[in-house]
């Protein structure tokens, strides 16, 4: 049995000057957002900001005032309403297990009504639960009633996923639960998130939540998107106190272990750089004019590393290349994690590295400004 | 043995009078549900006539429908029924309404039609007010079907009727034990087919 799809993969959802009043009172306004396909965008700010309401515009639960949602560029009007949330999953923190059903109709009911018989749904069923961790033979004949609000959540979970939808609606799902099963359910849901690829909006308040999971966060406050970007950019360059706030940059160090070497690394300008095949007298000039003690050897990155002016003069007397005298540097690609490339400079005894981007040195890791920066 | 066969032929006819009317205002009770379902106007209005029409007392009623359409079983049937429609109606319009928004709202989420939300959310959330609403109903055709002898439906209220005016406390008896039987088992009949339906997720 096969299911009937509006799209096989999402590339984008985009909402573009969406706005929406219950009365005089804005839910949202004017919000513009793009969701690239295969990312987990979380929606965080406080209650009553809007972000349920804009998620709701994704699956037409709700019709904006103005403005328009479109899934891979097309108008999500264009659709069918059903049809369309068919094709995607929709889970909230209620859950909204039917209470009558059992486990194995609650997440089959789709397929019911798409017409699967029994047997492909029992099947599909099995494999649903086995994914959220819930072994089928002890769950798939028991009410919603008799399972804790963490297997609840699984189940709410498994139904979502039974159409097999390429794109994710989830409204604080694991919000009501309590903080272990939380990072449990958490942790289970990113290992799901990553086999199974798709392109997913999470809204939360709990911002390690948000880290945890999200690429990117977009901040919502009054109504309105503050700041959208990834969780090292909300950190390093919040547009405003309120983001700092949210995201807590005050105590940034807790989440070191979500930030990359590119996000840390100091950025190179050229014209304070030497080439290596420069001559050792120019280097020397150049470096005596602007008053450095060392300087960074920017080539291709088997040539790149530093010199001390010192060196510099060595290579002057002996008429050796600069390149002679460069001394290597450890080297880092720039989504390198900064856990990982701190322990390096640590045990190399090395105070900094060379960061690449796609081959080419791009700048450079200071061990101690990285702690500076993080306490 | 005389009495015994005016007894069983009044208790028949006034379960037939009794439970036509029941049976006609179920009829016409489910149009009346539907319609409301779909327009919130028009509930509200339904809902508005029925909590009327209990403010007025059952006597009324069965008094009112005389100038309206005369006597006789039709008048009879049409007054009993009048008086159950409102807790038909009621009980079925609280269960179907008084749903967890939060079920109707990821039922429609994961993209069941207007349609599939009343036949899995609404309804079975409902059966067990749709069934309460049927007992009280049944109960109370019982009784009202007792005033109707007075205008003219016939049955075990005529027989009361008759005893009540001659003081002949057989024929009262004759009339009234029935009803209280009837009353008896429709109470306890449905309790035991109430445990039945009870849906598992809401027994303790
Ligand atoms: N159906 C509604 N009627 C009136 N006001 C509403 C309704 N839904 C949401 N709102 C209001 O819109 C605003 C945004 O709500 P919501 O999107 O639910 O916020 P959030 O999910 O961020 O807590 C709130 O002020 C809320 O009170
Ligand atoms: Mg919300």
């Amino acid at each position: 049995m096969t299911i009937k799809k509006l799209f096989d993969r999402v590339d984008s959802v985009r909402l573009e000057n969406i706005t929406k009043k219950y009365g005089e009172q804005f839910a949202i306004k004017n919000l513009n957002l793009e969701i690239q396909g295969g990312e987990l965008l979380i929606l965080i700010g406080r209650s009553g900001s809007g972000k349920t309401t804009a998620l709701r515009t994704i699956n037409r639960l709700i019709e904006p005032d103005s403005g328009t949602v479109s899934i891979n560029g097309a108008d999500v009007r264009e659709f069918d309403s059903v049809r369309l949330r068919r094709n995607i999953g929709y889970v909230i923190q209620n859950i909204g297990l039917l209470p009558h059903l059992r486990i194995s109709e609650n997440v089959g009911l789709l397929l019911k009504l798409e017409g699967w018989n029994e047997e492909e749904i029992r099947k599909r069923v099995r494999d649903l639960l086995t994914l959220v961790s819930l072994p089928p033979e002890r769950f798939m004949d028991r009410y919603p009633h008799e399972l804790s609000g963490g297997q609840q959540q699984r189940v709410g979970l498994a139904r979502a996923m039974a159409m097999d939808p390429p794109l994710f609606l989830m409204d604080e799902p694991f919000g009501a639960l309590d903080p272990l099963l939380r990072t449990q359910l958490q942790d289970e849901f990113f290992k799901i998130k990553k086999e199974l690829g798709r392109t997913i909006v999470f809204i939360t308040h709990d911002i390690n939540e948000a880290f945890r999971l999200g690429d990117r966060i977009a901040i919502m406050n009054n109504a309105e998107l503050i700041q959208v970007g990834t969780p090292e950019e909300l950190i390093f360059s919040p547009v405003s106190d309120l983001v700092s706030e949210i995201v807590d940059s005050k105590r940034k160090y807790r989440h070191i272990d979500t930030l990359k070497v590119g996000d840390m690394m100091q950025p190179l300008a050229r014209e304070d750089t030497l080439d290596p095949g420069m001559s050792a007298e120019s280097a020397l000039d150049l470096m005596v004019r602007k008053g450095l003690e060392f300087a960074f050897v920017m080539g291709k990155s088997e040539v790149s590393g530093r010199v001390c002016l010192n060196d510099v003069l060595k290579a002057r007397t002996r008429g050796i290349e600069l390149k002679e005298v460069t001394r290597a540097l450890p080297l880092f690609s720039s989504d390198t994690t900064l856990i990982e490339a701190l322990a390096k400079l640590k045990s190399e005894g090395e105070s900094m590295g060379l960061v690449l981007e796609d081959n080419e040195p791009a700048g450079v890791l200071f061990s101690d400004r990285v702690l500076q920066n993080l306490i | 043995m005389v009495i015994t066969v005016e007894i069983l032929e009044a208790t028949l006819e006034h379960l037939f009078l009794a439970y036509t009317a029941l049976l006609i205002g179920a009829l016409v009770s489910i149009p009346l549900i539907l319609l409301s379902l779909y327009n919130a106007k028009l509930a509200s209005l339904i809902m508005r006539f029925s909590n009327l029409v209990q403010a007025v007392p059952s006597f009324a009623v069965v008094a009112v429908v005389v100038p309206l359409i005369g006597i006789g079983f039709t008048p009879a049937v049409i007054a009993i029924m009048l008086r159950v429609l409102l807790p038909l109606i009621k009980n079925t319009y609280i269960g179907l309404f008084n749903v967890d928004p939060s079920l109707i709202e990821s039922a429609k989420g994961i993209g069941l039609t207007e349609f599939q939300v009343i036949r899995y959310v609404r309804l079975p959330n409902a059966y067990p007010a749709i069934f309460a609403g049927i007992k009280f109903a049944a109960i109370l055709a019982n009784s009202i079907a007792v005033l109707t002898a007075l205008i003219g439906g016939g049955g075990l209220g005529s027989m009361i009727f008759e005893g009540l005016t001659n003081f002949n406390t057989t024929k009262i008896l004759a009339g009234t034990l029935p009803v209280i039987a009837i009353a008896l088992f429709l109470d306890f009949s449905f309790s035991k087919i109430e445990h039945w339906l009870t849906p598992v997720y809401l027994q303790k």
